[in-house]
């Protein structure tokens, strides 16, 4: 979600920023009598019923029990609520279908503004209060639940994921367009997540098949394989002792891989893909492509070998992202050929089964 | 040059919320005014004003807004407006619909979006009340979109995804008349091949009640007879809200697309009355000259006028003024003289508003062949004399008509339109 719109920055939401934005009690001082009741005052239950007039009456009720009671349970709920009173009706069942997985921007069309209505009303519902930067990082529902979740319970904040843009990607990555199928990326150090939205006009859709542009199986199963590689390539895991080499990461074998919707243009795909055991020169990942709330594959197991760069590479490969210019313009062979050869003694190692 | 025609329009103010209503109207010179219940209250010496119907939108929250169903208006698009700016919003989607234009047609680079408003001091109150009592970040993130004196413009240039020119106007009560001749500039030049002009007026307490503090507002608790341009015995304006939407585009391309024409508008003209910020010039010198450049620009005479639609709000000192630049301009007793008329008589005078919904009243004049009269003159202002002010419909429309406006500063805008033969 972007904070800038139209030249202007999205309010900061720093309690330090303004002597407006106090609150009569501090969210720790709630979390920490958690279950000792406090019942509201009349015109306080009120105000809040006034607030909340657009929820649910379990949303509302919700808050009631939260803020008289200090018990957490439920209020992953309040905050679904009034996520849901934002959206249009036709958006509704979307929430209600999706799992955590549910994005906002993407999936609900929550854009930047809407957000800042719902965080002022989560803010005066919860009385917490939400940071800007820690709003960049709520992308899905699952991120809204587990944040508010550790904010609630005092809780440290889970690990904050690293966000890669395609420019970003394209400067890292040895794969580039047109056979390039990771346009964003969000990181963890468990998991990567991307998206790939199918444009309509990629070259190999002409011929899969006859009439009938269908994403290829082989396709899910190498944007699965090109995440994998951002994610050896961007994060800093324990057992990577160096950086690793854009152009010394190879596929090597599959397994357990199942397909289970057909895919066409305009179709958003979000990849996922989680670390299995990594321990050079092999990285084994699980991975899955959803599109909407459906199912579109999975693979039990994606193999890729890896090597760290060279002592000379590996200033520019850690520095930043624009390792891949120099590797590029070194390299011989075009990168959308690389992903194809077999490394020397890797494919020997595993079978692919699609 | 290319030839500007009129190939929509769009209406919701006092007198009707489409085009069939507001003609149905004129036709029976049935007004829109009526008792407004924020005016009762003892401390408030004004009761009448021209509401709009069937729209509810006295509370500062758009989501407590009612309208009627045929408007479909998203939350995320509905919760930047103020009450004018879905009133522009209605209008213009009606104007679109009777230009017959497609979405591609309005969304591409060839088509821009003028407007004219004062923005809205309903929420612009509403949010500065809001800053003070509850904190600045406690302020709606759209706040300030709503509010100021842009927001026609922001909200309906994104809403209809506008992709040529846009820009608003505020000029007081001639800034849709500026908004309709600068985008008549934008077609004649060439740089654009249609525009669509929207002016609105939320007309509510807010807007209306501070001209009473300037004596501007009639005081006459009679709906009735509260508005009565050229009348002997007028005391002031009654204030009105709504929104009118007009399509323009180059004659070439109302042909190319089979659309129905309302009109030409051949020219327009502005001027200036150098006097004083808030009365207008006591001969009315600057639309004096307006009309004689919106004449000039337009190639006719004087003499080939038929109708003009005053700017005549109701007030003792503007009405004179525009009545003696109308003999300035026109002679006493011309033989060929214009029938002369203040449709505010029946929608009270709309400021932001009030140019382009006069210039709408003409086209659709034009199109429906009548010419509307200046109701509620009970005894003609003798300053009328030589002039002929017409006090019922005429049965034939007018193939040339003149609307003018005047706004404070003293700017004066005179537009022609013109029916094809």
């Amino acid at each position: 979600m972007s904070s800038i719109f139209w030249g202007m920055a999205m309010p900061e939401l720093r309690p330090e920023n303004g002597a407006f934005f106090q609150f009569p009690f501090s969210f720790f001082r709630v979390s920490s009598s958690v279950h000792v009741s406090n019942p509201l005052s009349p015109e306080a239950e009120l105000d809040l019923r006034e607030q909340l007039k657009r929820c649910s009456p379990e949303t509302v009720e919700g808050a009631l029990r939260y803020r008289t009671t200090g018990a957490p349970d439920g209020v992953g709920l309040v905050v679904i609520g009034i996520i849901e009173r934002f959206l249009d009706p036709e958006v509704r069942p979307r929430l209600h279908a999706g799992g955590d997985g549910l994005r906002i921007f993407d999936d609900l069309g929550i854009d930047s503004l809407t957000m800042v209505e719902v965080v002022m009303l989560v803010e005066d519902v919860l009385q917490i209060k939400i940071n800007n930067d820690e709003l960049r990082d709520l992308r899905t529902i699952g991120d809204v639940k587990t944040y508010i979740n550790c904010r609630i319970r005092g809780l440290p904040l889970p690990e904050r994921p690293v966000h890669v843009h395609v420019a970003e990607i394209m400067a890292l990555m040895p794969q580039q367009p047109p056979f390039l199928f990771v346009q964003e990326a969000t990181l963890r150090s468990d998991e990567a997540r991307g998206v790939y939205k199918i444009a309509g006009d990629e070259f190999f859709l002409e011929g899969h098949f006859k009439n009938n542009p269908v994403l290829p199986a082989s396709i899910m199963l190498e944007a699965l394989g090109q995440l994998a590689v951002l994610f050896l390539l961007k994060t800093k895991r324990a057992e990577l002792t160096a950086p690793v080499s854009p152009s010394k990461i190879f596929f090597t074998a599959c397994d357990g891989v199942r397909c289970q919707r057909i895919c066409k243009a305009g179709d958003l795909l979000t990849l996922v893909v989680k670390p299995k055991r990594i321990k050079h020169p092999l990285g084994m990942f699980e991975g899955h492509i959803t599109c909407g709330n459906e199912k579109v594959a999975f693979a039990e197991e994606i193999c890729l070998t890896f090597d760290y760069a060279a002592a000379d590479e590996a200033a520019t490969v850690e520095g930043n992202g624009h390792a891949h210019a120099e590797n590029g313009a070194a390299s011989p062979t075009p990168p959308a050929a690389r992903i194809l050869q077999p490394p020397a003694g890797g494919a020997e190692r595993g079978t692919a089964r699609l | 040059m290319p030839k500007v025609v009129i190939t929509g329009l769009g209406f919701i103010c006092p007198i009707g919320n489409d085009q069939t209503a507001v003609v149905d109207s004129l036709r029976r010179l049935r007004h829109g005014l009526s008792l407004y219940p924020r005016f009762d209250a003892p401390n408030i010496p004004v009761k009448v004003a021209g509401l709009v119907k069937d729209f509810s939108i006295e509370s500062p929250d758009p989501e407590d807004w009612k309208f009627p169903d045929q408007y479909k208006i998203r939350r995320e698009t509905l919760r930047g407006f103020a009450p004018h700016v879905l009133f522009g919003h209605c209008a213009l989607t009606q104007a679109i619909a009777d230009a017959k234009l497609a979405p591609d047609d309005v969304s591409n680079a060839d088509t821009g979006l003028f407007t004219a408003s004062a923005g809205s001091a309903m929420m612009l109150h509403h949010n500065l009340t809001r800053l003070e009592k509850h904190g600045v970040m406690r302020c709606s993130p759209l706040g300030i979109v709503a509010s100021v004196v842009g927001t026609l413009s922001y909200n309906l240039v994104a809403a209809f995804k506008i992709l040529g020119s846009s820009c608003g106007f505020a000029s007081a009560c001639a800034s849709s008349g500026h908004a309709l001749g600068f985008a008549w500039e934008e077609v004649a030049a060439g740089r654009q091949k249609r525009m669509l002009v929207v002016g609105g007026e939320d007309g509510n307490l807010e807007t209306v009640l501070p001209f009473a503090g300037m004596r501007a507002l009639s005081l006459n608790p009679d709906p009735n007879t509260a508005s009565r341009p050229f009348d002997r015995e007028r005391d002031g304006f009654v204030g009105a809200g709504g929104a009118c939407a007009v399509v323009l585009e180059t004659e070439e391309e109302a042909v190319r697309r089979g659309a129905a024409i309302y009109c030409e508008m051949p020219g327009w003209g502005m001027a200036s009355d150098g006097y004083n910020v808030a009365i207008s010039h006591p001969d009315g010198s600057g639309l004096a000259q307006a009309m004689r450049l919106a004449l000039r620009r337009s190639g006719l005479q004087p003499g080939d006028v038929d109708y003009i639609n005053a700017h005549a709000t109701s007030t003792p000192i503007g009405d004179t003024s525009e009545l003696r630049a109308l003999k300035t301009v026109f002679g006493v007793n011309p033989s060929d003289g214009p029938a002369i008329s203040s449709t505010k008589a029946l929608t009270g005078h709309g400021l932001s508003l009030a140019s382009i919904l006069e210039a709408g009243l003409c086209a659709a004049a034009i199109r429906h062949g009548f010419t509307p009269g200046s109701a509620h003159i009970q005894n003609l202002d003798p300053e009328a004399e030589g002039l002929n002010i017409i006090r019922t419909n005429l049965p034939e429309g007018p193939r040339v008509a003149m609307t003018n406006s005047s706004g404070f500063g003293g700017a004066n805008v005179s537009l022609v339109l013109q029916a094809t033969s």
